[in-house]
């Protein structure tokens, strides 16, 4: 019986690797702790014939006192207080530091739907809403070595969308805007999944992600373009999504 | 007789306690349905939004006096008897009948629920407002009983009061939150 | 007629517990079908299938799994564990520990009993509506509860269940806290209630201010369904409205301390088992109330940690995961007093007792796995799985079962009289605790794996595919787990009929109840009792001179 977590493909997906990692120390061994507590006292300090008395004590001396607290706050301050900086530290620092000032970024505006996901990319004039943009259907292309910022809305309902081979995954809210980037470092196919009920075909609302070297992505994007243009029809507006300003 | 005064001002201090609680849960509710009204008029580009027909303040007002009004009354009560028990329910159910032609009135007048978000806010919080009145009455509305003895009543007419103050209250936020400002 | 519209607490908790334990059955047997379609996907399910899914042969479709999980989720939380601990166990039991004859409000009790049934009518009358039963997860996040996501009647009953739910449990809100202030035997100071009342009083302060909050979401939900009104649903210029995150916040700001309801009667009976059982005072008995107090106050805090994922601000997140992981404080002073309570006692192994360890286990592991889930990063990665599932269900079904089944194994004697058999409850106790773990424990770790929740057939997704061994052994355990309680339900009602007739004191500890005959007289005290000490005075080396090892709150030493 194998259990195998998502192969993690991306820039930053070790981080989260490594908070899982240390939180499985941290609460492995106070776990343990509490293990050997408890199975001591149901070994060894059962009511038998030679030891029919309790230890009598309120606990409520300073000893005492001085001891849970001390206990608890060494908690506290390894397991919390830790992790907090920690994670704040790598939230600022990679997942919410939002590449906006980056020109390379790969911009995508995603939607969510009942039960698909569609992606569009602006085409070479770098501007959303006109006919060069390749807008796909539960694929999401990406270049490796890039970031990636993905803008997310929703048709009907929330939705949530999930990379597990990245570690993350953000809410879809309809009437507002999500936003989440990441960054793939190696090319593959990994898959896109819905993290948040949405309905009976929830659990097929699955989509893929293709990453490319950068010259095999910009290939695909010129043969996308190329179709979007060909296909492109004035006159059909409801083809034709409304975007907003990066 | 002492044993007796005692026991009866311990069940005013059970109901007084007993009320606070009660007017708690009530006060979290109203403040949660403020918070919605709160969060859905700063989502709003403009308030009212355009096209809003102009609220009737003046009937909302009047109808807000009634209630004021049928709490003095069931203060009165309290000195003067069971005669201003029932004008007090009266006022309370008047204000009852007057909410739902002011009702009617705002569904005419496209200001009804589904019309936009001051009818969805209005609509909302004088429902559950009414509710609460209704509610206040039925349970006024047994001590009008003979079987109940004087000092019951005079017990469970003081926590009506304040339960009827409260409500009144509760009128003048929403009246305030909605339709003035 | 006079007996079903009773009016005394001890008739009142049992007519709760009975109800409640009727719909714990319902929702376990809900899990069951859960499980069989995640360790079966798209098989027919044996014997009952044909008669509960007759138009799909049997087979349980997309559209009955999402009802099966939505209701069981609901009515395990609002329908069974709930009111089990606080309708059952708090009517029954607090006027008795705190010597008093009754609730201070009795045809409250009595109201909030049929409000509670009405409820439950209303949410049973749901599944067999066109289009039938809420199908939004107990959650019901907008805009999928709205008419956008989920027409039909059925969303709608669903709303007005959960708000009569909110008001019966409101009624009793009032009682249990005017009961606690007012009614308490002189003498009994609050540092001398056994911590089992803290729990009761404490949950009904969480329960008196936060069960609004529900009731306001549903009412707001209700209008937008019935009503057209748009609370729920995003807006637009000419059309103001509201947003899908009003109900997140709405839900969760009563939904966390939802959580510490139904757990805090579960840690005030623990903690007097655990001393009862140790025959030793509570460790640390000022601490834990203080602790108690404290995780009452920062579970107001710390709702948004369900919605880490929802895009809400930088401050307002990490201030969520800050105050979430503060909470932990007072739980693990909690938990070390539970330890030092048991270090150096005279434990006696009875069934209650097991219960009671078995708990500390499970609560230990399943509080510790919150913590992964209130660090931010790594929530990115574990929200929505069936980590989250796992976490939950460690903590809820586990140790509050566990507490549930303690309270039957301890109360049961003074409620009707009878013993329940010793034998039987440690055949039904290691069964269900090691089901338990492997069910939970099972999940955590697919969870770990990616397998997002509510997912009618994992194996859509190629990444899930290698985990269906693991969830046919999660589901073998479950039925393990389900069939375990048949133990437990033969106990219970062959005890009632033929246990042993009960002492007034068999466990043999000081607090008021258990100086009453079994089952108690319908005024409980022919005298109210006079405190002299507190719950947990066992060991005490007076009582040695008395030769026994407890003395009664009431017992007076010459």
């Amino acid at each position: 019986m194998r259990l195998d977590v998502p192969r993690d493909v991306s820039l930053d997906g070790h981080l989260v690797d490594g908070v899982l990692g240390y939180l499985t120390l941290c609460t492995g061994i106070a776990f343990a702790v509490l293990v050997v507590v408890l199975a001591v006292t149901l070994l060894f300090h059962r009511a038998r014939a030679s030891r029919p008395h309790a230890h009598h004590t309120h606990g409520d001396s300073l000893r005492a006192r001085l001891l849970t607290f001390g206990v608890g706050l060494i908690l506290f301050v390894a397991i919390d207080v830790t992790l907090a900086v920690r994670a704040s530290g790598h939230l600022h620092e990679h997942f919410w530091n939002y590449p906006d000032a980056d020109p390379s970024a790969l911009r995508v505006e995603v939607t969510a739907r009942q039960w698909s996901w569609t992606f569009r990319t602006a085409g070479p004039d770098a501007r959303f809403g006109t006919p060069d943009d390749v807008v796909t259907l539960g694929e999401l292309h990406v270049p490796v070595g890039r970031p990636v910022y993905l803008k997310l809305r929703s048709k009907d309902v929330v939705h949530s969308l999930y990379l597990p081979n990245f570690r993350t995954k953000i809410d879809a809210i309809p009437g507002s805007t999500t936003k989440l980037w990441f960054q793939a470092q190696e090319a593959g196919r990994t898959e896109i999944g819905c993290a948040q009920h949405c309905g009976v075909s929830h659990y097929k609302m699955r989509g893929w992600l293709i990453a490319s070297p950068e010259d095999e992505y910009r290939g695909w994007l010129a043969r996308a373009e190329t179709d979007s243009r060909l296909r492109y029809d004035p006159a059909d507006t409801v083809a034709q999504q409304e975007g907003w300003e990066w | 007789m002492n044993g007796e005064a005692a026991a009866s001002a311990s069940r005013r201090l059970n109901g007084a306690v007993g009320m606070a609680v009660f007017i708690g849960a009530c006060a979290m509710l109203f403040a949660a349905l403020l918070f919605a009204y709160a969060v859905v008029r700063s989502q709003a580009a403009a308030w009212p939004p355009p096209g809003t027909p102009p609220f009737p303040r003046g009937a909302a007002a009047a109808n807000g006096l009634l209630l004021i009004a049928a709490g003095f009354a069931l203060r009165r009560a309290r000195i003067r008897g069971p005669a201003w028990l029932a004008v007090g329910l009266g006022l309370a159910a008047v204000f009852l009948l007057m909410q739902a032609s002011l009702w009617g009135r705002l569904v005419a007048g496209h200001l009804g629920p589904g019309t936009g978000a001051l009818g969805d806010a209005f609509f909302a919080l004088s429902a559950f407002h009414a509710l609460h009145v209704l509610g206040g009455l039925v349970a006024i509305s047994v001590l009008l009983r003979r079987r109940v003895p004087g000092e019951t009543r005079l017990r469970r007419l003081r926590l009506a009061t304040i339960y009827m103050d409260f409500v009144a209250v509760v009128w003048l936020i929403i009246y305030v939150a909605v339709c003035l400002l | 007629m006079r007996r079903i519209f009773s009016t005394d607490h001890k008739v009142i908790g049992k007519q709760f517990l009975f109800l409640r334990l009727a719909f714990l059955a319902v929702g376990g047997v809900m899990a069951m079908l859960i499980r069989w379609q995640l360790a079966r996907p798209g098989q027919p399910v044996p014997i009952v299938g044909r008669l509960l899914f007759p138009g799909a042969g049997g087979v349980i479709s997309p559209a009955a799994y999402t009802s099966l999980f939505t209701m069981h989720g609901t009515i395990m939380i609002f329908f069974a564990v709930t009111p089990i601990l606080i309708g059952g166990f708090g009517n029954f039991c607090v006027p008795l520990l705190i010597g008093a004859r009754d609730m201070a409000f009795p045809r409250l009790n009595m109201a909030s009993f049929w409000v509670m049934a009405a409820a439950t009518a209303t949410l049973t009358a749901s599944f067999f509506v066109p289009l039938g039963a809420a199908q939004a997860g107990w959650t019901a996040y907008a805009t999928l509860s709205t008419a956008i996501g989920a027409p039909g009647p059925g969303q709608t009953m669903w709303t007005v269940a959960i708000y009569l739910n909110g008001v019966s449990t409101v009624m009793g809100a009032v009682n249990y806290i005017t009961t606690v202030v007012r009614l308490r035997a002189p003498g009994m100071s609050w540092f001398r209630l056994p911590l089992t009342v803290w729990g009761f009083f404490l949950t009904s302060i969480l329960n008196a201010l936060f069960v609004p909050v529900i009731a306001a979401a549903m009412a707001l939900l209700f209008f937008d369904r019935v009503f057209g009104t748009q609370f729920f649903i995003a807006g637009t210029t000419m059309r103001a409205g509201g947003d899908p995150i009003l109900y997140q916040h709405l839900f969760w700001l009563f939904g966390h301390p939802e959580v510490y309801i139904l757990i805090l009667p579960a840690w005030g009976i623990v903690s007097d088992l655990l001393s009862f059982f140790a025959r030793k005072p509570a460790f640390g008995y000022r601490v834990t109330v203080w602790a108690l107090i404290g995780v009452v106050i920062l579970s107001c805090v710390v709702y948004g940690h369900h919605m880490f994922t929802t895009g809400m601000s930088p401050l307002l997140g990490e201030s969520f995961m800050l105050l979430t992981m503060i909470i932990s404080v007072p739980t693990s002073l909690l938990f070390l007093n539970w330890l030092g309570t048991l270090w150096r006692g005279a434990l006696r192994m009875t069934t209650p007792m097991l219960f009671c360890v078995g708990l500390v286990f499970t609560f230990g592991i399943g509080g510790l796995t919150g913590l992964y889930l209130a660090d931010i990063v790594a929530d990115q990665y574990l929200h929505d799985t069936y980590f989250v599932v796992g976490h939950f269900h460690l903590i809820m079904a586990a140790a509050l079962l566990m507490a549930s089944f303690a309270a039957t194994y301890f109360w049961f004697p003074k409620m009707f009289g009878r013993m329940m058999s010793e034998r039987l409850g440690k055949l039904h106790f290691w069964p269900t605790f090691l089901a338990l773990n492997v069910v939970f424990i099972g999940q955590l770790a697919i969870g770990w794996a990616g397998m997002q929740r509510r997912l009618y057939d994992p194996s859509a997704y190629d990444f899930l595919k290698h985990l269906l061994p693991w969830n046919v052994w999660i589901s073998r355990a479950a039925y393990v787990l389900g069939l375990s309680q048949l133990v437990f339900v033969w106990n219970f009602f062959a005890s009632l009929r033929r246990g042993k007739p009960a002492p007034a004191n068999p466990w043999e500890v000081g607090t008021l109840e258990w100086t009453l005959p079994s089952p108690p007289p319908h005024h409980n005290f022919e005298e109210i009792p006079t405190v002299v000490r507190g719950p947990h005075e066992l060991g005490h080396p007076d009582a040695r001179a008395r030769g026994k090892d407890w003395l009664g709150q009431d017992e007076v030493l010459s």
